[in-house]
């Protein structure tokens, strides 16, 4: 558990971050967002002291980080930024060695753990591993930054823009992979973004920040039905506000028996994907099947709407 | 009709170089007879050079390599004839000072005129061009280096030049010849083992406090504006009063004159391109290198030894490619104030009008200075592997 309590930051007179406490639960993924000076960077390096805070404090599981010597605190912080920094002198595997060696750790278990890292996102080993940075797609260069923080399995993940410079088209498979990853080893991710919708497609709760301020910090779901400030609605966007909401509610929530025609759709899937193939496919209902393909149901545009306009 | 006739294709430089070789041949003398050491001497064309025979297989021979210079396009066959041409002409110089010497004289000197000079720098330059077009690796250049030194140095063993003047010029002072050369050698390499000991400390505390940066790189500028004799002239008084007053210097051997002199000199010249070179080295490694390395929690000292050092190192050992390759050539001059070096038999040639003893100093040098050159700029390649930038 992270807790950041009072956390300010000043540079002469102005405040780059002012006042800003919150608290991210063991698994969770908080999402920083706001423009472009709004302090969030700011903010994500004074948790791993990058940035030495002028007031305030962040306790890790409890233990004030003021305390732990610096590189020592790092080490157990996985941190991963927007150019990813790779060592254009190091192989893959010797990158995503770095804080495993620092820490001492034997050789057969390092390169235990970078295979096994390669494998987890899906990098080839015996292809990938002695390629160096230069050699790799931007794609790949992003899986090796975030596969290096998380070598010596940290409790919490620090991520400065670390989608920023794909394009949009491998972004969406990297969000997809890095939650599937995050799911799997119940990492702690703090994440700042400038992006919207990165936000409430990663984030378990969201920090809306503005002009060194946190704004307002909670779930998806809350920052979109109860905005705080005028700010935080224009930044989520009112057009865009129901379908939002869609995709945070599953098929099965809003799911009426009988049958139906056409290819079904999974109970996992979200209202917003529901809603997107019935106007697509023109059909005004369609089956739902779970994984195996039993029916178990069926969705219509009635059963959305109704359940969209529940929400708001 | 159909003509099946390639296109003739005519080389460029190739032509240049075959210009070359045809004035060299025909019309500037292969080798200077002199009767003694010091008069000047009558120059004898390549025909009048050597024994009839031999003087038409090498016109033969350099004829078909000018031709091969201007018809052939593939490297190989450039190099291959320039290298024909090289060996041809080499021994043939040698061979041609013992035809040229009457029987029994030891007093007539025979040296390689301009018409040898051109040939070899026209053999020399279609070799160097064939080579960049082959485009070799860096192994591949040091190997090719190899080889041309070895050549050489079969050809010096062989004594298959022991009558050309230069290498009677050499028996005369063969001594003397190899402890100046260690001089040399300790001149170049100390001052830039020095400048290397101090200059990279430098470099790095100027790259991390900015505001000392300029004011080093000025006063280190001011330095290299100063000529090398002028340096050696400031440096005579500080030196003569701390050997007068310091037994510690003088028991080292540090006077106002000799070596001491020149291997400051030297070091001071040094230290500009490495300081610089650091600064750079360390400038162009990239922010968010630099950045990640903090964020894992690497040291200071990591950071500085396992990233900055390793990524800046190109740019440093170019730094250092410059100090040697100018050290090599610097330090001839400290034979000026009694330093040593091939210095010594360039002045004392100069003084006597003996230009071959000028030879025995100069070349050496500039075969230093090129072998130096070409093995650095190898191990620059060779480092620079992993250094460059992400696409």
């Amino acid at each position: 558990m992270i807790e950041i309590e009072h956390l300010s930051k000043r540079y002469g007179e102005t405040a780059v971050v002012d006042d800003v406490s919150f608290t991210v639960d063991e698994g969770e993924i908080a999402v920083v967002v706001g423009t472009s000076g709004a302090g969030k960077s700011t903010l994500l390096r004074m948790i791993n002291r990058l940035v030495v805070p002028d007031e305030g404090r962040v306790l890790i599981d409890g233990q004030d980080t003021a305390t732990i010597p610096e590189d020592e605190l790092r080490h157990r912080i996985g941190y991963v930024i927007q150019g990813y920094g790779l060592f254009p002198h190091r192989t893959v595997a010797e990158n995503i060695a770095t804080v495993p060696r620092l820490l001492g750790w034997d050789r057969r278990r390092i390169a235990a753990r970078v295979e096994e890292l390669l494998d987890l996102f899906q990098l080839d080993a015996s292809e990938f591993a002695r390629k160096f940075p230069h050699q790799l797609s931007g794609g790949q260069q992003q899986r090796v930054g975030v596969a290096r923080a998380l070598a010596a399995k940290p409790a919490l993940l620090l991520m400065d823009e670390p989608f920023g410079s794909l394009d949009p088209v491998i972004r969406g498979k990297a969000q997809d992979d890095l939650l599937a990853i995050q799911r799997r080893l119940g990492t702690t991710i703090v994440l700042v973004t400038h992006d919207m919708n990165e936000a409430f497609h990663l984030g378990s709760r969201i920090a809306v920040m503005d002009q060194a301020r946190l704004l307002q910090y909670a779930t998806p779901a809350d920052l979109l039905t109860h905005p705080a400030e005028p700010f935080v609605e224009q930044l989520v966007g009112t057009a865009e506000r129901p379908f939002r909401l869609l995709s945070f509610v599953t098929v099965r929530d809003a799911m009426e028996p009988g049958p139906a025609d056409g290819e079904p759709l999974l109970p996992t899937a979200s209202l917003r994907e529901a809603l997107a193939q019935l106007i697509w496919r023109g059909r005004t209902t369609l089956p739902v099947a779970d994984a195996s393909g039993a029916p178990v149901g069926r969705i219509s545009v009635e059963g959305i709407l109704a359940h969209g306009r529940s929400l708001s | 009709m159909l003509t099946l006739r390639p296109a003739l294709h005519l080389d460029r430089l190739g032509s240049v170089i075959a210009v070359l070789i045809g004035v060299a041949l025909f019309a500037s003398p292969f080798v200077t007879y002199r009767a003694n050491r010091i008069v000047s001497g009558e120059g004898r064309l390549l025909v009048d050079a050597l024994p009839p025979a031999g003087a038409v297989a090498v016109i033969a021979v350099v004829l078909g390599v000018a031709l091969c210079a201007v018809l052939a396009q593939r490297p190989l066959v450039r190099l291959a004839a320039a290298c024909l041409g090289l060996v041809t002409i080499f021994p043939a110089v040698g061979f041609s000072a013992g035809f040229v010497t009457p029987a029994g004289n030891t007093f007539a000197r025979v040296s390689p005129a301009i018409g040898f000079w051109l040939l070899a720098l026209a053999l020399a330059l279609l070799a160097a061009d064939a080579l960049t077009r082959l485009r070799l690796g860096p192994w591949g250049r040091l190997a090719a280096l190899s080889l041309a030194a070895g050549a050489l140095a079969l050809l010096l063993l062989s004594g298959a030049w022991g009558d050309l003047s230069l290498m009677k010029e050499y028996a005369n002072r063969a001594e003397s010849f190899w402890r100046e050369a260690r001089q040399h050698l300790w001149l170049a390499f100390g001052s830039m083992l020095a400048a290397c000991l101090a200059g990279l400390p430098l470099g790095m505390i100027s790259h991390r406090v900015p505001a000392l940066r300029s004011s080093i790189l000025q006063g280190l500028g001011v330095v290299q504006t100063i000529p090398s004799i002028a340096l050696f002239g400031i440096l005579i008084a500080p030196l003569g009063y701390l050997a007068a007053n310091v037994p510690l210097a003088a028991a080292l051997g540090i006077r106002g004159i000799g070596a001491a002199p020149a291997f400051i000199a030297l070091f001071l010249y040094s230290l500009l391109p490495v300081v610089a070179n650091t600064m750079a080295g360390l400038a162009q490694v990239p922010a968010d290198v630099t950045e990640a390395a903090r964020g894992m929690g690497l040291s200071r000292r990591q950071r500085l030894v396992q990233i900055e050092l390793p990524l800046a190192f190109p740019v440093i050992l170019a730094g250092i490619r410059i100090v040697l390759v100018q050290n090599i050539g610097l330090a001839t001059v400290a034979a000026l104030i009694g330093g040593g070096g091939f210095g010594t038999f360039v002045f004392q040639g100069i003084g006597q009008t003996a230009t071959d003893l000028v030879l025995l100093g100069a070349l050496p040098t500039v075969a230093l200075s090129f072998a130096a050159a070409i093995i650095l700029d190898a191990i620059i390649d060779l480092t620079r592997r992993g250094a460059h930038d992400r696409d």
